[in-house]
């Protein structure tokens, strides 16, 4: 009898774990806001910067050498804050409520809670992600011929089954994964949910603004190549990469490191600190 | 032994009532010794400061002068235009300048065609235009600046007459040449005895935008433009005088389209570029205090834990309980972390530009002088920005409650601009920057740029709107919540 207990909470001990805090951030009314803000703010901004783009200040439209699948990807520039606020959440929440001893005695093992909350949010923004990301794309194929981007002009519709788009539109939601992951490691560092926003928002959004300001040009390079969102995003490219500082998929790997890198040191923290 | 009389003994009254009533200032010492005593947010504050002033020395030590490269060290030679065309004769002493501009054609709505009284024929001598514009009416412009005095709606045909009176230049203008309307006088420091006083053309730079690779690079194109005058005179004359036509030191390389012809008493001139400010001349004290946009960070981050910690701790309800009067509760917090803020943004807006002084010289580039009306304004505003980013932050933190989104919601009104314009075209990035509240960092600009989207005291108006939104909604549901 006992022994069941136990060799079911053993057996099934990760999946428990996964489906408990699956639970937890499914029944959190935040959650489901964030999810919608997530994709909503991703198609609303990249409908807002594609529709104010046109090739009236090109030579020629196809002289205007337009990233037309980067452009209507652009959104997640800002989409990202509620991958970030989630992020966050999921581990600061219980820390600021306290939970998060009732969560340790259920599931002792730490890193099996870390794990589970880490992929409990990679899959809901994973899939808020996609929606968002595929909803742009379709928003951008509408807007885009209008502002004189014709396949005429070297500029096809936007299609998430052609090769380079398919490969911008997985980076993109592979990049909001990542940059979920981030922030939970980061939370999870810091305890402590403002903190941890405004490090993962600085780290972001501050870097690229003071990389900008640098006026050494080779300098500006580095920095570009090792900031986690220019990097980052530098997998939504699909034209003239050779210009990029860093490729498509090393960029993205840049930014994994920061996730991985951000996880590890919370995880140990995790699991070498009282809670 | 007689009875003692009756003592005066004073009942009992509990002060606690008055001092509750005391009023603001106690509540403005609670909350000054709650922001004084969080060494964290000490901390914060002097992170702030420290970020604004390393960003200023990053960007210092990158600065290169740019442009020429011989060296030019001068503020006031490096960001002015002296290009157009100038035909002049030397005027002895006082007298006056009289001609009619007939017509006026190409340069856009500030195209300057009219009469100038100026020291010398050398760049950046002190100078004196009275011009018709097609756009702008008559203006009288001094000192590389733009605007001027007058305005209204006149255009060519139209006679203007320029009086040297000393060191006064006054300007006249008239649609018939016998009623006369002042236009106003400027003041002319170090305008030689023998002044040279004739006709000119001028038109500003354009812009030129081109977007390629998903972005949009600016030009600066000199424009053309030509007028035609009737009825010049120089009085009084100088003996034997030859109308001369002064070169355009420094101009573009094509002279072809300078020059003036002269038929019978019609002047015909032409000429490219502009006699004004350089609008597209570097802003060196903007780019000093850009690094306010990193040390806001932590401003935000003090502001809204400031108000959230109460909520986080329950401490709110003690807070409350001491002072029932929520409103004046709200208002103290928001006056100590302003103030705080402001305090912690001079120390930085000056240490930025002190410090960064020598790094520029070094680069070749002059610090710009605190003693510059527009730079102690676009300093001291770095500080005010600073207070009023700390009281948006509150209000907002009093609307949320909860620190991560407040934060959030706050750096991301204010850094939108540095987030989404990338891409985005000039014309959209340009809206951005004049309705969101990252307005306010026009308080920063001392050069009158192409790219300006705002004027520097409107955009601080903007960001102080938000903020005082903010705080009005802010009030009203601190007053109707639940104290949580």
């Amino acid at each position: 009898m006992t022994g069941s207990v136990m060799s079911s909470v053993r057996g099934g001990g990760a999946g428990r774990a996964v489906r408990a805090e699956w639970t937890k951030l499914r029944t959190l009314p935040s959650t489901g806001w964030l999810l919608f803000a997530l994709a909503g703010i991703t198609v609303a901004v990249g409908a807002a910067v594609t529709g104010s783009v046109d090739t009236a200040d090109c030579v020629t439209p196809a002289a205007c050498e337009e990233d037309t699948p980067r452009l209507a990807l652009s959104g997640v520039r800002l989409g990202q804050i509620a991958a970030i606020v989630l992020g966050v959440l999921a581990v600061g929440g219980e820390y600021a409520t306290g939970t998060i001893t009732a969560t340790l005695a259920a599931v002792p093992r730490r890193g099996t809670v870390l794990a589970a909350k880490a992929a409990v949010v990679a899959g809901a923004v994973a899939a808020a992600g996609a929606v968002g990301v595929l909803a742009a794309l379709a928003v951008g194929r509408g807007i885009l011929p209008r502002n004189g981007f014709t396949a005429a002009h070297g500029y096809p519709p936007l299609s998430p089954l052609d090769g380079a788009t398919a490969r911008a539109a997985a980076g993109t939601v592979l990049y909001l994964v990542l940059v979920a992951l981030l922030s939970l490691g980061v939370a999870t560092a810091l305890r402590d949910t403002a903190a941890a926003t405004t490090a993962v928002l600085a780290l972001l959004w501050i870097v690229p603004i003071v990389t900008r300001l640098v006026g050494d040009a080779a300098w500006r390079e580095r920095l570009e190549k090792v900031a986690p969102m220019s990097a980052g995003l530098a997998v939504q490219s699909t034209r003239d990469l050779e210009r990029l500082p860093i490729g498509p998929w090393p960029g993205l790997g840049v930014l994994a490191g920061y996730a991985a890198a951000a996880m590890l040191v919370g995880g140990v923290l995790f699991a070498v600190r009282d809670a | 032994m007689t009875a003692p009389g009756p003592t005066a003994v004073t009942p009992y009254r509990s002060t606690v009532q008055d001092e509750a009533r005391d009023g603001f200032g106690r509540l403005l010492l609670a909350e000054w010794t709650k922001l004084r005593t969080v060494p964290r947010w000490t901390l914060t504050l002097l992170a702030s400061v420290a970020l604004t002033v390393l960003v200023a020395l990053l960007t210092a030590a990158g600065a290169q002068a740019s442009g020429t490269g011989k060296g030019i060290s001068d503020p006031d030679r490096v960001q002015i235009h002296d290009l157009g065309h100038f035909t002049y004769q030397p005027l002895a002493g006082d007298g006056a300048v009289v001609a009619r501009v007939t017509s006026q054609g190409g340069g856009g709505a500030w195209a300057k065609a009219g009469l100038m009284v100026r020291g010398s024929a050398d760049r950046a001598t002190p100078y004196a235009a009275l011009m018709v514009t097609p756009g702008h009416g008559v203006r009288l412009q001094t000192g590389y600046k733009g605007d001027g005095q007058g305005g209204g709606t006149g255009t060519a045909p139209r006679w203007l007459r320029l009086v040297r009176s000393g060191t006064t230049v006054t300007g006249f203008e008239s649609a018939d040449g016998r009623d006369w309307r002042r236009v106003g006088s400027v003041t002319l420091d170090g305008l030689p005895r023998t002044a040279l006083a004739g006709l000119f053309v001028a038109a500003p730079n354009t812009a030129k935008v081109q977007r390629r690779f998903g972005g949009e690079t600016v030009d600066s194109a000199p424009s053309d433009t030509r007028a035609t005058f009737d009825h010049v005179s120089v009085s009084p004359a100088w003996p034997g005088a030859r109308w001369r036509d002064r070169g355009a030191p420094g101009g573009p390389a094509d002279q072809g389209t300078g020059g003036s012809t002269q038929e019978g008493g019609t002047f015909t001139l032409a000429g490219s570029g502009d006699i004004g400010h350089d609008a597209f001349a570097d802003d060196v004290t903007r780019v000093t205090l850009t690094g306010a946009l990193i040390g806001q960070a932590a401003i935000v981050a003090v502001a809204v834990l400031f108000m959230t910690a109460e909520h986080r701790r329950g401490m709110v309800r003690t807070t409350f309980a001491a002072s029932p009067r929520r409103g004046r509760v709200l208002a103290a917090k928001a006056v100590v972390v302003g103030v705080a803020s402001l305090a912690a943004g001079l120390v930085a807006a000056f240490g930025a530009m002190l410090l960064a002084a020598p790094l520029l010289r070094a680069g070749g580039l002059a610090p710009p002088p605190l003693s510059d009306p527009a730079v102690l304004r676009a300093v001291l505003g770095t500080a005010a920005l600073m207070g009023v980013v700390a009281v948006l932050g509150l209000a907002v933190a009093a609307i949320v409650r909860r620190s991560a989104p407040a934060i959030t919601i706050v750096l991301l009104l204010l850094l939108l601009p540095q987030i989404v314009a990338t891409g985005l075209p000039l014309s959209a990035a340009r809206w951005l920057e004049r309705v969101t509240p990252a307005a306010g960092f026009a308080v920063q600009h001392t050069v009158d740029r192409f790219d300006r989207a705002i004027g520097p005291w409107a955009g601080f108006g903007v960001l102080c709107a938000y903020a005082a939104v903010a705080m009005l909604v802010a009030t009203w549901l601190v007053r109707r919540r639940d104290a949580a």
